[in-house]
């Protein structure tokens, strides 16, 4: 048995929920922006539960293009649910912040960052398995997000090596470098 | 009994100097066995009390619906939810569970709901929809925007243990003071002053009924019913009598007035509901009126307080007129014992009894969504637990599509039978709607007669899949982009493979035709079956398990060759959860049905987490899509816009069987997945293909529930290319039938068409920008 960590992947898990980014500077954190945001320049936040249609060429409905119009901000129940998942990840109840996470995510299923903030409240609770698996499935969503892609990718790197994986880990810390040079 | 004992030993006493030595002994034992009698009856009254007093059912509740600026929902829909919820429509609401509505503006005041999360407080809201979509919520009071609200959720079926008693526990405190005051008056006057037995009382009751010439009153204390109702069968002895009279005293012995009200207003029987009986004021509020007794008034408490003397002589649905002279006596008590002003009775009594029409909550409104929470509650908690702890289950059922979908299966059966000329009922069908990212499973049929509770097809009927299988086929190419894309020319002319045993096998097209090269998108499109099957003894049958196995098919499959046409057999939720796997970009969700299981008292017992599994590689999973949509839009599921809109993106699959036994469907848009099965149970043919049966109830079902949020997200590792499809080259701004593909990046062909041509202004993009922006 590999001992767990546990505070310090707790401190990390805080850390990332309360500053928003394990790795970079800026933070979010009652800031006047939106707390989705979480340091993210906004030209390069993930284009939230809406895609950017291709081009279509094959008859007159191309299968690629999507019309229906993509909301284009956050919608105010997820910026609720996300502040409100701060606050109980702040108080320590992390079994709660992960519950309404889960719910914004019902809500809007394809927001990457609110699959981020529930890999980090997996780490803190020790579930390193489904962390890494949902930070893949934020990576998976956030193409472009190269900013929320390095943290996942350290998150990642955090979850590996509580698991005792240190090649594994060192491998997400490349993949986390070569996207910081990005 | 134990009286006459009593009475025998005053007897033994006086004769004891004469037969002493014979009395003595008899005296012993009698005197031990009273003692033993009255402590076993003590053990029991006791033991009911303060160990677990009753066996609660579990709830099942539907998911609640969240109310939210941006949420799809139609102002018919929020109807048809609060009116599930029993919202009661009123011109101005002023109590929780009250509505009021002006063509697209609801105003209402929503219930306070305990949820595994946390409470959910009463609030009072302004909902303005439009053009399908909630436009704002807003409080009331202070005008602001509500962010979020979440309505409490629809009860949607009771696990009943096998003596089908059904009770709403109540706390004494929840329970309005009217209610309590009503019943002490009528039933048990000096409650709060015997001992348990009340001689007076009895005299009075005797008096009172001598008066009214018929039987008004009872005797009995409210203790001793409860020790009637709690302890003992209905027999009428004299034996019995005297139990419940020691017993009473016992319980008075023992507990609290307020702990016996308590246990009482839970306990006494109101009525019956089929093979259900009707415990307790909490149950029978929601049975004769359909809401939690906080919402009632007082005329409703009088009614109910009225049914305790004879819940089936005055039944207020079959006796309405008996009922409403029991509920105006019982409010002429109320004055006479100072509970209500002489207005207030006038008032109620000029008010109609309110009973909802009979409903049957005892049969289970969705029993195949029931059969599936069930069974999965079978993993984690024993059969009786499940029925008589009082678990509050919350799953993820969405009333909405599970109606939906139900009219629409059943509908489109009846259309298809009329339309091929087979007798009604010959067709059978089931399926599954889920969430795409989270697995959640939003309803479930398993058969088109909804509440149906046998065999459920959804879970349990095992049928061959057919072409519904191709895509892990594909999946299994295109995971290779060094060999496969979209692009890849593949060769749909005759084929004959000979097994290691050298038996031979020579699939064919559904149409009987060879289509020569076809690029790899338009193969699977159309569903083309020789072509599939070289592409999937090229990758190997293996790999082709493989894939099937990382896309959440568990059983073990033989591989022959024709299983990657589908010769292999599925539940409609396998095939679900297959579909899932690709839906989600490749991240595999095992389906869920619960999302969380409180104790009778709140205390969270278990959660069932949202967990991914990374299962395959997302950009395949994403070509795979692609193809998927362009079989919606020009292949196989072309047929689906004759009906939905042409902006409503679509990516599915159909499925035919031999001989046209079974007929499938699975297809996703933006946010819900749906898998429609359609054939017969004995496994005959049913005339119908993939598109001509299974394809119609899912166009239905969407044109009803229609679709939001993009079908493909980006993913990092796509880039897209003009394809020429004749050669599957580049077709840069040239080739007349070009089509924008996706390639793995690097993947894409560096060749040019021999109709590309370079430099032209890109006119395409040009104007597809102009479409997004409009």
């Amino acid at each position: 048995m590999i001992p767990i960590p546990y505070s310090r992947i707790a401190c990390l898990a805080l850390f990332v929920i309360v500053s928003g980014t394990a790795c970079t500077t800026a933070t979010y954190h009652r800031t006047p922006s939106p707390v989705i945001e979480q340091g993210v320049p906004a030209s390069e936040r993930p284009a939230v539960s809406s895609e950017a249609p291709r081009p279509g060429g094959y008859q007159e409905e191309p299968p690629g293009v999507q019309v229906y119009p993509a909301p284009r901000q956050q919608p105010a129940a997820v910026v609720a649910l996300l502040d409100h998942a701060e606050q109980q990840a702040n108080n320590g109840d992390l079994p709660a912040a992960a519950m309404t996470l889960e719910r914004a995510i019902r809500i809007d299923s394809r927001n990457p960052v609110l699959w981020h903030h529930l890999a980090s409240v997996r780490l803190a609770e020790g579930d390193a398995i489904q962390a890494e698996q949902l930070a893949k499935k934020s990576n998976a969503l956030a193409a472009g997000n190269y900013a929320l892609q390095a943290r996942n990718w350290d998150l990642i790197a955090e979850a590996r090596r509580t698991r005792g994986d240190a090649s594994g880990a060192q491998s997400a810390e490349q993949q986390k470098r070569a996207l910081q040079t990005r | 009994m134990a009286q006459r004992r009593k009475r025998g030993r005053k007897k033994s006493r006086a004769k004891k100097l004469q037969r002493r030595s014979f009395w003595l002994p008899i005296l012993a034992m009698l005197a031990v066995f009273l003692t033993v009698y009255i402590a076993y009856l003590d053990f029991q009254v006791r033991q009911q009390f303060d160990g677990k007093r009753w066996s609660l059912p579990a709830r099942v509740y539907a998911r609640p619906l969240e109310l939210y600026a941006g949420l799809p929902l139609t102002p018919d829909a929020l109807d048809m939810e609060l009116t599930s919820l029993h919202y009661q429509p009123v011109s101005s609401p002023r109590r929780p569970g009250e509505v009021s509505r002006n063509r697209n503006v609801f105003h209402l005041i929503t219930r306070r709901f305990v949820y595994w999360d946390g409470e959910e407080a009463s609030r009072d809201i302004r909902v303005s929809l439009s053009n399908g979509v909630i436009e704002r919520v807003t409080h009331v009071a202070s005008g602001k925007d509500a962010s979020l609200v979440r309505l409490d959720p629809v009860l949607v079926g009771s696990f009943y243990p096998s003596h089908n008693e059904d009770r709403v526990l109540v706390k004494l405190e929840d329970v309005p003071p009217p209610l309590v005051n009503a019943l002490i008056a009528v039933e048990d006057h000096g409650f709060y002053s015997h001992h348990g037995i009340a001689p007076l009382s009895i005299m009075r009751a005797l008096w009172a009924n001598i008066r009214a010439r018929e039987v008004v009153q009872g005797g009995s204390t409210l203790t001793q019913q409860l020790v009637k109702n709690f302890f003992l069968s209905s027999e009428r002895t004299l034996t019995r009598k005297v139990n419940e009279a020691i017993m009473a005293l016992l319980l008075e012995w023992h507990y609290e007035k307020d702990e016996i009200l308590e246990a009482y207003l839970n306990e006494v029987y109101l009525g019956q509901d089929g093979n259900r009986s009707i415990h307790g004021f909490g149950l029978a509020s929601h049975f004769y009126f359909e809401r939690p007794l906080s919402e009632l008034s007082v005329d409703q408490f009088a009614l109910l307080v009225g049914l305790v003397k004879g819940p089936s002589y005055y039944n207020p649905r079959t006796h309405p007129d008996r009922a409403t002279r029991r509920r105006n006596f019982v409010l002429d008590v109320m004055v006479e014992q100072g509970v209500i002003s002489r207005d207030e009775a006038s008032r109620a009594k000029s008010r109609g009894l309110g009973v909802s029409r009979a409903m049957n909550k005892a049969i289970d409104t969705f029993p195949a969504f029931l059969d599936m929470v069930r069974r999965q509650l079978r993993r984690d908690y024993r059969e009786e637990d499940i029925t008589s702890e009082g678990l509050r289950i919350f799953t993820t059922l969405d009333p909405q599509v599970q109606w939906q979908f139900e009219k629409a299966l059943d509908k489109r059966l009846g259309i298809l039978e009329r339309n091929h000329s087979m007798p009604g009922g010959t067709l059978e069908g089931a399926g599954v709607v889920t969430t795409i990212q989270g697995g959640e499973v939003l309803a479930v049929a398993g058969s088109r007669k909804p509440g149906f509770s046998g065999f459920n097809r959804a879970l349990d009927a095992n049928r061959q899949v057919g072409s519904v299988i191709k895509p892990a086929v594909y999946l299994t190419a295109l995971e290779h982009p060094e060999h496969y894309t979209l692009a890849t020319l593949l060769d749909d002319g005759p084929l004959t493979y000979t097994a290691p045993n050298r038996t031979t096998w020579s699939p064919n097209n559904y149409d009987r035709q060879f289509h020569g090269m076809t690029p790899l998108y338009l193969a699977l499109a159309n569903s083309y079956n020789v072509a599939t099957a070289r592409l999937g003894l090229d990758v190997g049958i293996k790999p082709v398990i493989a894939t099937l196995h990382d896309l959440g098919i568990d059983q073990p499959l033989n591989a022959y060759p024709s299983l990657v046409l589908g010769a292999v057999e599925l539940s409609p939720m396998q095939v679900t959860q297959m579909y899932q796997t690709i839906a989600s970009g490749g991240f595999q969700t095992p389906l869920r049905a619960i999302r969380a299981v409180l104790a009778a008292d709140g205390a969270p017992l278990q959660s069932y987490p949202l967990r991914v599994e990374a299962a395959i590689n997302p950009d395949a999973a994403y070509l795979v899509t692609t193809a998927l949509r362009y079989a919606s839009r020009v292949g196989t599921g072309r047929s689906l816009y004759q009906v939905l809109p042409s902006d409503m993106d679509i990516a599915g699959k159909t499925g035919t069987t031999d001989d046209m036994r079974d007929s499938w469907y699975a297809g996703y848009t933006g946010d819900r997945l749906a898998v429609v099965w359609v054939g017969r149970d004995d496994n005959k043919s049913s005339g119908l293909s993939g598109s001509s049966g299974a394809l119609l109830v899912w166009r239905d079902l969407f044109a009803r529930l229609g679709a939001s949020g993009s079908l493909q997200s980006d993913v990092e590792g796509i880039e897209y290319f003009r394809i020429d499809p004749a050669t599957g080259l580049r077709a840069e701004q040239g080739c007349e039938n070009g089509v924008e593909l996706p390639f793995i990046k690097g993947s894409e062909p560096v060749a040019d068409a021999p109709c590309a041509k370079h430099g032209l202004p890109l006119q395409k993009p040009v104007d597809w920008f102009k479409e997004l922006f409009q």
